[in-house]
């Protein structure tokens, strides 16, 4: 009997060991509070956990890498990595080279400001004002959009958010636009700017994977985010990371990250809630 | 700064040296690595290139001719996406970055140093290699025994110039995702960007120090190119000039 | 064509036949034909441009004549199945210019043709290497760049190299006329030794003196012609043609006797 059931266990420890797969997680990781890197290399964020999240409940691991923003449609489309979890907002361009998951957070644009500049978010887009944002980010689409329809406002595009905040702060701009909790961890983190306001886009982010899903992952993304949110564990990851400082982000994720290894998604969501908002 | 920044200047410090050491533990060896791998490549390219340019058939030659063109001629961001997105899309050969940023780079490296040898070969007068084969050598050998040796030292300081340059195209990797020491540095001033007390002027911070790393890297290959152009000078030779009257 | 008498073919090391070379439209050489004996010393003297340093290359081939042909010993030169390299290895040549090899050392340079066109071993070679060297007077400076060594000796360095290579005649291309004066003398007076110990030589040059000490003929080129031939004492007293002359005038009054 002993024996049987030796064999038995046996047998489907090997079938699991063999369905263990791991996937590639392509992240442009400089874009906090939805992914980066921290100071020993960690990489973290919300997009993050939640694919690591997802990974634990639906039994495969996952391997995140970084990847440069302006490519990283291309590359996941074609395959390079297996999926894509980085703040994407789900447009019909970006589908026409990717398919998208369930949207897994709703965003909107923020417009920012420097706090002295006696602006106001209608003032700033119309008056002739000079606005920045990311290349190919839905806010600089919004802006573009601004534009050709007339409006009397600059569009100037950065590689990278900070250097749009860097010319905000010394007067070569006058506006950053950008998702909201990005824009949001600006303000908090310097004086001198203030959000002046949110434009309502009702964006969806989506994890993406090549076109037509080759591997199969959309399913096993979407169901996972349904149990995620389920276990209650999606809202402690959005407290962890939303609106809290980040050094407290950091510190919590390295005291917790042990939970997640061990396979406990929502302790792991509990603590770094917790730990994060002291 | 602000008054509540001074007392993080403590942890301030301790945060710019884990940026630095990570961009230098992380960072730095896939530029070395980069660095390296280009520049041997080139070279390998570089001497077939220009030895057939001086010694071989016309048809050889007209083809080092267009590739040396081609190569120069196309800026290194675009040769580097090429390799890596465009083979992708369109032959789907899926390269891995650091493997597309190499060959990329190589292929560009060697159409320079083609030149820098092609130059360096026909330096070496004319009456050396008449002098070797009135002795009876073959044309093989006096390219090896007579023309190589002095066209490599005739090299060295223009190649000297080649290395520095080859050094700072290793950034543009960065486009691909080569997570070489420029990359390392966005992802260290990204994140300082949005520490409360830290915040985006300290992105200026991080690309000095990611500069001064790049300045010391050049300096020190500059220095061990002009030790080894000390070892195999020859002794007379730059300042006399070839004949005395 | 003044040869008093046939000397036995097999004594002849050099023999040139109708040699024509042209640099585009420029005729250089137009039909030169001459002999060389196996010990015999002869100057070619004449106008510059008029073809002497191109007969010479086109002896050992350095330039291609556009027809004629040339004969070391029974072996022809010109022939296209003959090895060109395995010919010139018995032909020493020093250049105007020395020619040196700048990135070696005096011995370097004198045994580096032993070494890698007649496959002697290093050890062989060197010896060799310093024996022309103290035969030419340079045996302390074997181990000198050429940048570090006068232009005086470097050409006797030049001769070394040419020596080590034991070549059946040595060709000089106006060995002298890239030296400062005071320089000279010691070139010539390696070159008169070489010519006493019996060495087939082929000289171009300007310098009379060395022509009428050492020289079996002298053989006067113009216009890619040869003009005049003859033993020293008879063509410096009693030159025949009008040309010859006046060239003599003229150098005797630039050189003195």
């Amino acid at each position: 009997m002993k024996r049987v059931f030796l064999a038995v266990f046996l047998i489907g420890l090997f079938a699991v060991l063999g369905l263990a797969q791991t996937y590639d997680v392509a992240s442009d990781t400089t874009w906090p509070p939805f992914e980066w890197a921290d100071a020993t290399g960690n990489l973290l964020g919300f997009d993050l956990d939640v694919m690591r999240c997802i990974a634990v409940l639906q039994g495969y691991e996952i391997n995140i890498i970084t990847y440069d923003w302006e490519i990283i449609f291309d590359d996941v489309g074609i395959g390079r990595a297996d999926i894509g979890a980085s703040g994407a907002t789900i447009t019909a361009e970006r589908e026409l080279k990717v398919d998208f998951s369930d949207p897994y957070w709703t965003s909107d644009q923020a417009v920012l400001i420097r706090t002295d500049s006696g602006l106001n978010i209608v003032t700033v887009l119309s008056g002739g004002y000079t606005v920045g944002a990311q290349v190919e980010t839905t806010g600089a689409v919004f802006v573009q959009g601004l534009i050709d329809e007339g409006v009397n406002v600059t569009l100037q595009e950065y590689t990278l958010y900070p250097l749009s905040v860097i010319d905000l702060i010394n007067g070569n701009l006058d506006a950053v636009i950008q998702d909201e909790p990005a824009s949001e961890a600006s303000a908090t983190a310097q004086e001198e700017l203030t959000i002046a306001g949110v434009i309502r886009t009702n964006e969806n982010f989506g994890f993406f994977v090549a076109e037509g899903d080759p591997s199969g992952l959309l399913p096993l993304l979407n169901d996972g985010l349904k149990q995620l949110k389920e276990l209650g564990a999606y809202d402690n990851l959005v407290r962890a990371y939303m609106g809290t400082d980040i050094t407290k982000v950091e510190a919590a994720w390295v005291a917790s990250i042990g939970l997640l290894d061990a396979g406990d998604v929502v302790a792991f969501a509990a603590s770094l809630a917790e730990l994060a908002n002291q | 700064m602000r008054s509540s920044c001074s007392a993080l200047k403590g942890v301030g410090m301790a945060t710019i040296w884990q940026s630095l050491e990570l961009m230098i533990v992380k960072g730095l060896p896939n530029t070395i690595l980069l660095t390296l791998g280009l520049i041997a490549g080139g070279l390998a390219l570089g001497t077939l290139i220009a030895f057939t340019q001086v010694y071989g058939y016309r048809p050889l030659r007209w083809l080092c001719k267009g590739y040396e063109q081609l190569f120069r001629g196309i800026p290194v961001l675009v040769l580097i996406l090429i390799f890596h997105s465009g083979l992708a899309r369109s032959f789907n050969i899926q390269l891995p970055a650091f493997v597309s940023a190499l060959i990329a780079l190589a292929l560009r490296s060697g159409a320079y140093q083609s030149q820098i040898f092609r130059g360096a070969i026909q330096s070496v007068p004319q009456g050396q290699m008449m002098a070797a084969r009135a002795l009876g050598m073959s044309k093989t050998k006096g390219i090896l025994r007579v023309i190589l040796p002095q066209a490599f030292r005739l090299s060295i300081p223009p190649w000297t110039n080649e290395f520095s340059s080859v050094l700072k195209d290793t950034s543009i990797a960065s486009a691909i995702s080569v997570l070489e020491l420029t990359k390392q540095a966005t992802l260290s001033y990204t994140r300082l960007a949005v520490i409360p007390g830290f915040g985006a002027q300290w992105t200026l911070l991080i690309l000095l120090l990611v500069a001064l790393i790049y300045l010391i890297l050049t300096y020190a290959g500059n220095a061990a190119l002009g030790f080894l152009e000390n070892r195999l000078r020859i002794p007379g030779f730059e300042t006399k000039g070839r004949i005395e009257r | 064509m003044n040869e008093s008498q046939s000397p036995p073919s097999s004594d002849v090391i050099l023999r040139v036949e109708g040699l024509h070379k042209s640099y585009g439209d420029n005729h250089v050489l137009r039909g030169v034909s001459m002999q060389l004996c196996r010990g015999e010393t002869k100057v070619i003297i004449g106008p510059s441009g008029t073809g002497k340093s191109t007969l010479l290359r086109c002896v050992n081939q350095l330039s291609v004549p556009d027809s004629g042909h040339v004969w070391l010993g029974d072996k022809e030169i010109t022939s296209r199945y003959e090895n060109i390299n395995h010919l010139r290895a018995e032909i020493g040549f020093v250049f105007q210019s020395f020619n040196l090899f700048t990135h070696l050392t005096a011995l370097a340079n004198v045994r580096l043709g032993p070494m890698k066109v007649k496959g002697m071993k290093k050890s062989a070679a060197t010896q060799l290497a310093m024996e022309e060297l103290e035969q030419v007077g340079l045996g302390d400076k074997a181990d000198a760049y050429p940048a570090e060594l006068s232009g005086g000796q470097q050409q006797r360095v030049s001769i070394a190299r040419a020596l080590a290579m034991s070549p059946q005649l040595i060709l000089f291309d106006e060995p002298t006329s890239a030296l400062d004066p005071e320089l000279i003398g010691e070139v010539l007076e390696v070159m008169v030794n070489l010519a006493k110990d019996g060495m087939t030589m082929l000289v171009v040059s300007h310098e009379m003196g060395f022509a009428r000490s050492v020289s079996d003929e002298i053989i006067f080129m113009e216009g890619g012609n040869i003009l005049e031939q003859g033993p020293p004492e008879d063509f410096f007293t009693s030159p025949r043609e009008a040309r010859t002359r006046e060239f003599l005038s003229k150098i005797t009054e630039l050189y003195g006797e």
